[in-house]
């Protein structure tokens, strides 16, 4: 996760965590805006980082991203939808954050738990709201849908319960990026009318 | 793909349709048949009717079975798929049904017979029978690369809604049928079916047990029904589920061809009975979707 020192424009109304009143971006944030070129990222030497090491981090899997939950932040994004991680905060006070401290508690104050996202498994990965010039990140409302990022396999019949009930009322849409593509698909319960 | 409401064939089939409730329709087809000396024999891995006209007629509205036209005017014979002739026996108790030319076979009888023949039947069946018995017509989903196609009264008025396709689990949960295995399973039957605008069914039959006896097995056995729809966020940006590959009044090949003659009965049968598979236009938004 990155500090943003410097912002321009209204992008931000969207993008980035809020946390004691400073402006962070997770890894996919930070891959998407550096791609488009509308964002450099500082090392620690402040030195700038390119692209395939910005790329590279995307896909580690210890910042709680992986390359295609990255694909699929990039798709939404890129057509106007805002994308949040799943269950994290918009916007956070928290009286204990020190900023001068670099503790692993703190890190988790500002990240959120991270959790090494499971290859094969499904994760839920974002919370999504329609494109919407109006959203706040002290009060964004509930997610429109929820996305759930699956393996190499269609979800069982059972998963999808599970799943749906770990989302409670959101809608759950479940994602499948492969090589050139990033699938949408839903699973909604129905009911046939019993006919006259 | 969400539908917006049942596409029907022509102008007024709505009202003919809701006229002619379809339970009436089955329920003079059951007394007609109850009353019929005919019975059903196996050909192949279907079965054979025999019927006298108004019999004829009522296979024709209700939809069951598929009609071998003949030069024979006035007898008709009809083709009936095993579900179909199981709940016509079974549900509907009023098909007689003769194996070997011996005596009339028992409903146990029958339905031991049906697995001899297909393990899978009793999975099938169970689907079909909570299809039907919701007074849906359900026909043979094979041109659209499905299980079923279900249509919400006669196919000569109206268009199939949905495609359906069947998977089941043991009791214990544990996933059996094996059906959308793999990803391009599902993108394979959701590009299919919303070519030729119908959203995709699935039904979960749950609590198969080989063992089960016909009761056992009907009692334990429940369907879960679940839409598949591929959502396309180039194109929704409203909170909506609308699934936008298709236009579904772009697609109609077969109506046309249907003819309607409200003198006779409801409707006319035409000669050839067999709803005419639907063709799909071309659909080119199905194109790899990344961007950037």
């Amino acid at each position: 996760m990155a500090q943003v020192i410097e912002k321009k424009g209204s992008l931000w109304v969207s993008t980035g965590v809020i946390r004691n009143s400073k402006l962070y971006c997770h890894i996919e944030e930070i891959g998407y805006l550096a791609q488009i070129g509308a964002l450099v990222l500082f090392d620690e030497g402040d030195n700038v980082m390119g692209l395939k090491d910005i790329f590279t981090k995307c896909a580690d899997r210890q910042y709680g991203c992986s390359w295609e939950s990255f694909e699929a932040y990039r798709h939404l994004k890129s057509l106007g939808y805002i994308v949040g991680r799943q269950g994290q905060p918009w916007s956070l006070k928290h009286n204990k954050i020190n900023p001068n401290s670099d503790s692993t508690v703190d890190t988790d104050l500002i990240a959120g738990r991270i959790e090494e996202l499971q290859i094969g498994a499904a994760n839920l990965i974002f919370d999504i709201h329609q494109p919407n010039s109006k959203f706040k990140k002290t009060d964004p409302g509930n997610p429109s849908f929820i996305i759930c990022l699956v393996g190499d396999r269609p979800p069982s019949r059972k998963e999808v319960e599970d799943l749906e009930k770990k989302c409670k009322s959101v809608p759950l849409k479940f994602c499948h990026v492969s090589h050139d593509n990033v699938s949408f698909f839903s699973f909604p319960k129905v009911s046939l009318p019993v006919l006259p | 793909m969400e539908l917006s409401g049942p596409r029907w064939k022509g102008k007024n089939y709505a009202q003919i349709a809701n006229s002619n409730p379809m339970s009436e329709i089955i329920a003079q087809l059951q007394v007609c048949l109850s009353n019929s000396e005919s019975a059903a024999l196996p050909i192949g891995t279907d079965f054979l009717l025999e019927t006298e006209p108004e019999l004829t007629d009522l296979f024709n509205c209700t939809s069951f079975g598929r009609q071998l036209k003949t030069s024979n005017g006035s007898k008709g014979y009809f083709q009936l798929s095993p579900e179909e002739t199981f709940y016509l026996h079974h549900y509907l108790n009023c098909l007689k049904v003769l194996i070997n030319n011996a005596n009339l076979i028992n409903v146990n009888d029958l339905w031991n017979f049906m697995r001899s023949r297909n393990e899978l039947f009793p999975i099938y069946y169970r689907a079909y029978m909570h299809l039907r018995s919701k007074n849906w017509v359900v026909k043979s989903g094979t041109n659209n690369g499905v299980d079923y196609v279900v249509y919400r009264h006669h196919p000569e008025l109206v268009h199939s809604e949905y495609a359906v396709i069947v998977d089941w689990e043991k009791e214990s949960g544990e996933k059996e049928g094996g059906r959308l295995r793999v990803w391009s399973d599902l993108h394979c039957a959701v590009r299919a079916c919303n070519g030729v605008a119908k959203a995709v069914l699935l039904l979960n039959v749950m609590g198969y047990e080989v063992k089960f006896s016909l009761p056992e097995l009907l009692e334990r056995m429940t369907v879960g029904e679940r839409q598949i729809t591929r959502w396309l966020p180039s194109q929704c940006r409203d909170d909506c589920k609308l699934d936008n590959d298709v236009e579904a009044d772009d697609i109609d090949v077969a109506s046309d061809k249907n003819v309607i003659n409200h003198t006779t009965r409801y409707w006319v049968v035409p000669l050839q009975t067999q709803t005419q598979p639907e063709i799909g236009e071309e659909d080119s938004d199905y194109a790899p979707s990344m961007s950037l």
